[in-house]
């Protein structure tokens, strides 16, 4: 069954599964595909690219938690045109659509990705990962600067926590879809004692996520919502659908129990949700309950 | 790569410290070479949630054994996921006569897999335990054991001192060295700058650090186990690693 993933137009995204891996998870091509079928998802979400090239970060990049993990790589990456120059020939292999993730730190760079990605063929959407500080203004502006000189269409992911200016803005740029969300950030304290910062990931995130995806699904019933954070089962994947998100991210499960993300896409095969359940109705409303 | 079941066959202690278990493996693990070494996860639950990262220190036919800590349970017949095989095998030159293996406040395991492989070439091996106490007694007698200063008031100075430091280190063809995963570069700059201070210079192919970060993915794919060289080259530990020429990391 094919799932439109994207607001309506003359290039929406249709998938053929509701389920995809997160940026980050997956790598730039096919890293996991001796342990992953992934022709078995709707698309596969590329490892974040900036314009220029990203060192790893220094210090401490893993944190193990109760029950998930914390992490902070600094998204090395050796620059957008870098990366499709190494990777173009992967993704044309690729049995799926593929979603070019891109995080940029100004508008300039806006227009740079976007200039070297509008000419892929190979890529079917971008996906603009929005900073945690970024304001409802810049928001707009950077997405409104991509989704002017694209084809293609644009998914907004949005920061963890986002207030509803950043949707509107989101929306009113004429994003194709909303990603719900980026991880959150988090600190803890490493192996060795020290107190450092990164994004969290675990099934401790889902219920909070799929709070936002529910209240956003109903405020904004015209705009796709695809639903990130915490899958760890295909019951969780379900339980976004069924809060109105038309498909969904599946992040760090992925290289825990990489079968998983499998499972899920099989499971969730062919389920659409094309309008929120109204039994969940009660529960996302706007923080009265 | 593959994901495999595994069944564990035996459990046996070798130390106060540490045991080893018996693991029946699927043949594509059973071929795992010195260097290399798999991401396990143990029951169901998401406690711990990353995949432990196990290092073989034998083989016997579909059997791997692992060195783990005396304090965590293991049951005979307990089933537990292998995510395998990760990294490239050290690298050994050919015309290898001794090598000198270096387990920094960290235990040995990571190293110990090479062996059976060395001395059946004919090649002596020292094992030198700096900042740790690890028993050693079930290791082949062929092994030269050295240890560092490791007694209450040692100062980090004494706990890089053992006898005759100069012509241990003079005599390695190669060296590898593990070390704790919580100050991995720290730890690596400290034993290049002995080093430095033992020897005239430092050869490349000669010292290197068995990287072993924590591996959320174990592929490539996650980012964190990149370490930066020297240029503007990168590497991954997962797939590229875990040996590294130190003289070819940025150690900053």
């Amino acid at each position: 069954m094919t799932v439109r993933i994207t607001r309506q137009g003359k290039n929406a995204l249709a998938v053929e599964s509701p389920v995809m891996n997160a940026a980050g998870t997956l790598g730039f091509g096919d890293e996991y595909r001796d342990l992953i079928d992934l022709s078995t998802l709707g698309a596969f979400v590329t490892n974040p690219m900036t314009y220029t090239n990203w060192n790893p970060a220094t210090g401490t990049r893993v944190v193990p938690l109760e029950a998930g993990v914390m992490l902070h790589t600094g998204l090395p990456n050796p620059g957008v045109n870098q990366v499709i120059h190494e990777r173009r020939a992967t993704w044309e292999r690729l049995p799926i659509p593929v979603i070019a993730h891109v995080v940029v730190n100004n508008v300039e760079e806006v227009y740079k990705c976007i200039a070297s990605l509008e000419r892929e063929e190979i890529i079917a959407a971008i996906e603009l990962g929005l900073s945690d500080e970024i304001s409802a203004a810049e928001t707009q502006w950077y997405l409104r600067s991509a989704v002017e000189r694209t084809e293609k269409p644009i998914l907004a992911r949005m920061p963890f926590g986002a207030n509803p200016d950043l949707y509107s803005a989101a929306i009113d740029a004429g994003v194709g879809a909303l990603v719900v969300c980026a991880p959150p950030r988090g600190t803890a304290r490493d192996l060795s004692g020290k107190l450092v910062a990164g994004r969290v990931y675990g099934p401790t995130i889902k219920p909070i996520v799929l709070r936002m995806v529910g209240q956003l699904a109903r405020r904004y019933p015209r705009i796709p919502i695809i639903g990130a954070g915490g899958i760890h089962s295909p019951q969780d994947a379900r339980d976004y659908l069924e809060a109105g998100a038309v498909a969904v991210q599946v992040d760090s499960v992925t290289w825990v129990a990489p079968k998983l993300l499998e499972d899920i896409a099989r499971d969730l095969g062919g389920l659409e949700q094309t309008q929120p359940n109204s039994a969940f109705d009660s529960l996302f409303g706007d923080g009265s309950s | 790569m593959k994901e495999t079941q595994a069944l564990i066959e035996r459990v046996r202690r070798i130390s106060d410290t540490h045991q080893q278990l018996h693991v029946t493996v699927d043949a594509s693990l059973a071929a795992i070479k010195p260097g290399q070494s798999v991401l396990a996860r143990v029951g169901e639950g998401w406690t711990p949630y990353l995949r432990e990262h196990w290092w073989p220190v034998g083989q016997q036919k579909n059997t791997l054994i692992f060195e783990r800590p005396g304090d965590i349970h293991y049951e005979p017949g307990t089933v537990i996921s292998l995510i395998g095989a990760i990294g490239q095998p050290f690298r050994f030159r050919r015309t290898l006569r001794s090598v000198l293996l270096i387990a920094y406040c960290t235990d040995p395991a990571p190293l110990l897999m090479t062996i059976p492989a060395l001395l059946a070439n004919k090649v002596s091996v020292t094992l030198l335990l700096l900042g740790t106490e690890y028993d050693t007694h079930h290791l082949p007698p062929e092994v030269e054991v050295l240890q560092g200063e490791i007694s209450d008031g040692a100062t980090p100075a004494d706990r890089l001192n053992w006898p005759n430091r100069v012509t241990t280190i003079g005599w390695a063809d190669q060296v590898f060295i593990a070390v704790a995963q919580e100050n991995e570069l720290d730890s690596f700059r400290e034993m290049w700058a002995l080093f430095s201070a033992l020897r005239a210079d430092i050869p490349t192919s000669y010292l290197f650090g068995v990287f072993r970060p924590l591996l959320p993915c174990g592929v490539g794919a996650c980012s964190a186990c990149m370490v930066r060289l020297k240029g503007t080259d990168t590497q991954l530990m997962c797939t590229d690693g875990p040996a590294i020429d130190l003289s070819k990391v940025t150690l900053t």
